[in-house]
């Protein structure tokens, strides 16, 4: 550690973020170490820890000979202004050495909030945010994570993106790096190279042109770089690292627990649902590897909780034998066992009931829409009397507190739909009268809304975005149809929203202006007490964008989408024939009951979507006979 | 008042692990201790854990190599296998140096010698120490503590019968301060030595001073267990 700090960290908050040290931090040898990757988180220490993808890829990467790699969080900006201040550059928590020297950094792109971070810390490490303008001894700069799907708005910055799961194409570009140094390839011959590689997308070498107004007229790669970028999955997820042995915190941070998780995908096909889509098709691990890992997480961390991750956990098909192999190590051991991602249907609820070791006061369900009809429009097939049975399952069982997430201003929303969830609430609130053991303590029911966020490679990428007026409108709506005083309605605020909204479906254009809103003082956007909108729409202005073009405007199907030369193994076709199903309130049936052949299935290679019995499973049945 | 706890550990916390906070390290050693496979009484009710409590707990930022967990083994580990047992799976910068059977209750810790080094980075003045030395030489010196609790919002203190000894030593570009202060009822930081310090005597203002808490003492000065 650099002594300066010691000087510093006394006089900032929560200095533990900036040390490492912690237990299971990988230390190497320098001199066995010919590779150095700074993994980059753009927020603080306390949300980057708690991320899975960042906990594989250090060990994936730390478990090759020779590459050591190492994490970096984005400063809080108190301890960012002493740094500058000292002159201590961006550093790697395990050897506090300055990461502007490493061979690689990696930034996990989790929300599109976070870019202003990514600039702020590649400046912090020294560098020049502009990829163009960082020399042949600067680091490469990749990116991956959800974001990285439509990196437009980052291109300028950044050399490679990753696209899809990390844990094989990180080695193989890693590989090809070193071999790449022993040819003596410049910079540029490697990004040549890399490109090669199935799920690395170069973005300087396409150029993208734009009509007169201001859509993309043509993305065209260059040297050799292939025309589509497909997106990369992991195979047999049995088969693949997981961080059974990773490290432990010393502060606490905000998922301090295991977190194990049961498949990648989902079955679902929420038309809303960008993780739905860009993590298909469904892969899930088998019940035994994923009991042997769980109770390994456990034994090796000293956590007292463990957390069934998985973007619809209840549709595992071994969850009930898997809940109840676990419990029987839990149970014994004091652990806590928690299913988040609860869908409102009595499977779900049964599993719950099973999983609490003591009475559930407050429990979460996620509608998304007020009537049936915009229901069936959006795929949440979630119908009302799913949601009040398993609210009177939860009533019955003593639970005096309901939460309930909505979205203002999905694609076919009317004002029936708005008012629809205040109809909605009050039906929890009738079935509570009728059916709570005890109305004495009351009940609270909390009504959610965000901002509906129209997000590329889903069914809705092609919509507007309502404006911010047009949201409050139907927030002031919603909240003059809740009378019931127990009902408490909560709306986020439009502005993140809108923000996201322009960058989730932007193009490099927007690369200025985050440049812009950075220089003038732009950073964790994604916090309240940092974010200002005044400043971005400053950016906007100086840089000649309009940002109602991004948010303001529905796409034709002819359109080049700018992210078109991206595929995340579904078809766009599939995409634009499910959005005119939303527009006739058709629902979708999910993968398990029909394949809608939506080309996810070419990204296996046994072609087969959710096997009902992984490799390892099917080859047991077979010894077995 | 909770009865004693059976056992202690006694360990050291420095270098990285200066920055671990106490109630950071009070969810640090549950999980160690079920890391090491050791049993310990747990607590009671819903969210159980391992029932552990830090005497006297270290400001952060301050090093330390007697610090002392108190807790109950529950199972058979001999006490002699726990600091290894411990250790391996522990954070940088926190070590088990022993652990053993209490004899006495924390609240007879009395006293605290700590090590503090002033550093002063265009070198010692002339005088600083001694002018430090006779700040403390005297019948009572009553400061203006900070406080939530009081109406005033602070509190006075005489610092003089909390300071059981000084002593100073130049040491290149800094000055090591050997200080036994009183431990609890009311204890005092040491810190406050050199807030007082800079305030009152104009030769001593160092730019950075180390805190180090090198032994605790019962109420005879004698090493406490
Ligand atoms: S259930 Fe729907 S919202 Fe949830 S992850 Fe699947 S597709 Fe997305
Ligand atoms: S190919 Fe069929 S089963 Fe596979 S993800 Fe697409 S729709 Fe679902």
């Amino acid at each position: 550690m650099d002594p300066r700090l010691n000087r510093i960290l006394p006089r900032v908050q929560k200095p533990a973020r900036y040390t490492g040290g912690e237990y299971r931090e990988i230390q190497k040898d320098k001199r066995q170490v010919d590779l150095r990757f700074a993994l980059c988180f753009p927020d603080n220490y306390e949300i980057g820890m708690s991320n899975l993808g960042v906990r594989i890829l250090y060990g994936v990467m730390n478990n090759m000979d020779g590459v050591w790699c190492e994490r970096c969080f984005a400063p809080w900006p108190d301890m960012e202004a002493e740094m500058r201040q000292a002159g201590i550059p961006l550093y790697g928590l395990e050897s506090g050495d300055p990461i502007g020297t490493f061979d690689f950094i990696g930034f996990s792109l989790g929300y599109e909030m976070a870019y202003t971070n990514v600039l702020n810390m590649l400046d912090l490490a020294g560098l020049p945010v502009r990829a163009a303008e960082r020399g042949e001894d600067a680091p490469i700069v990749v990116a991956g994570g959800t974001c990285a799907y439509n990196g437009e708005p980052l291109a300028d910055f950044v050399d490679i993106f990753s696209l899809g799961e990390g844990e094989d194409v990180t080695v193989e570009m890693l590989e090809l790096y070193r071999k790449g140094r022993q040819l003596g390839w410049s910079k540029a011959e490697y990004l040549r190279h890399a490109a090669q590689i199935q799920g690395l997308y170069v973005p300087s070498l396409y150029d993208v042109t734009y009509h007169e107004d201001g859509t993309v007229s043509a993305i065209v790669p260059r040297d050799g770089a292939p025309e589509v970028i497909t997106k990369r999955i992991v195979q047999e997820l049995d088969d693949a690292y997981f961080p059974t042995d990773t490290i432990i915190p010393s502060t606490e941070i905000v998922h301090d627990r295991v977190m194990l998780e049961l498949f990648r995908g989902c079955i679902r096909g929420c038309r809303f649902c960008q993780a739905g889509f860009c993590y298909r098709p469904v892969r899930p691990k088998s019940r035994e590897v994923l009991v042997q890992q769980g109770i390994e997480a456990c034994r090796s961390s000293g956590y007292q909780e463990m957390t069934l991750s998985s973007l619809s956990s209840s549709d595992y098909r071994q969850l009930e034998p898997l809940c109840d192999e676990l419990l029987d190590y839990c149970g014994e051991k004091n652990i806590n066992l928690n299913l988040p991602s609860l869908r409102a249907d009595g499977f779900s609820m049964g599993i719950m009931e099973k999983l609490q070791r003591s009475r559930k006061s407050s429990i979460t369900f996620a509608p998304e829409a007020g009537t049936q009809r915009l229901r069936d429009a959006i795929n949440k097939n979630v119908t009302e009397d799913d949601l009040l049975q398993s609210c009177r399952t939860v009533f019955e069982g003593g639970c005096n507190a309901v939460k309930l997430y909505f979205m203002l201003g999905l694609p076919t929303e009317t004002d029936e739909d708005v008012v629809g969830i205040a109809e909605l609430a009050n039906k929890v609130y009738l079935t509570w009268r009728q059916y709570a053991v005890s109305r004495a303590r009351g009940i609270r029911i909390t009504v959610s809304t965000s901002f509906f966020v129209p997000k590329p490679f889903t069914h809705f990428q092609w919509e507007a975005q309502i404006s911010m007026e047009e949201y409050q409108r139907r927030v002031q709506l919603l909240r003059s149809s809740i009378t019931n005083k127990s009902i408490i309605y909560n709306w986020h605020d439009p502005d993140t929203s809108f923000l996201e909204a322009v960058f989730a479906r932007g193009d490099r254009r927007l690369g200025p202006v985050i440049e812009h809103a950075w220089r003038s003082g732009a950073k964790f956007d994604s916090w309240s007490e940092y974010f200002n909108l005044d400043r971005w729409m400053e950016a906007f202005g100086a840089c000649g964008v309009d940002p109602l073009f991004y948010t303001a405007r529905e796409r034709p199907y002819e359109e080049v989408l700018p992210w078109s030369h991206i595929s995340v193994g579904v078809r766009p076709a599939y995409f634009w024939r499910e959005r005119n199903q939303a527009y006739q309130s058709v629902i979708t049936p999910d993968c398990r009951v029909k394949c809608m052949g939506c080309g996810a299935d070419r990204l296996l290679a046994c072609g087969v979507c959710d096997a009902p019995l992984t490799r390892r499973e099917r080859e047991e049945a077979q010894a077995n006979g | 008042m909770a009865k004693m706890h059976k056992h202690r550990l006694l360990f050291a916390k420095t270098g990285r692990a200066c920055y671990i906070s106490h109630l950071d390290l009070m969810r640090t050693f549950p999980r160690a201790f079920l890391r090491a496979g050791i049993d310990v009484k747990q607590t009671e009710g819903f969210n159980q854990h391992s029932f552990v409590s830090i005497a006297l707990p270290l400001s952060l930022g301050y090093s330390s190599v007697c610090e002392i967990l108190e807790f109950e083994l529950v199972g058979d580990t001999p006490l002699c296998e726990v600091p290894a047992r411990m250790n391996a799976v522990l954070p940088e910068g926190i070590r088990v140096l022993d652990c053993y059977e209490a004899q006495v209750p924390v609240k007879q810790i009395a006293a605290l010698r700590w090590v503090c080094r002033a550093q002063f980075d265009g070198g010692v003045p002339a005088g600083a120490g001694e002018q430090f030395l006779a700040l403390f030489d005297t019948d009572a010196l009553v400061i203006q503590k900070p406080s939530k609790k009081a109406k005033k919002g602070f509190t006075e203190l005489d610092l003089i019968p909390l300071i059981h000894s000084l002593s100073l030593e130049e040491r290149g570009s800094a000055l090591e301060l050997t200080a036994v202060l009183a431990a609890q009822n009311p204890g005092l930081n040491p810190e406050l030595l050199f807030s007082t310090a800079r305030e009152r005597c104009p030769l001593f203002r160092p730019d950075f001073v180390e805190f180090h808490r090198e032994e605790v003492l019962n109420a005879n000065f004698e090493v406490f267990r």
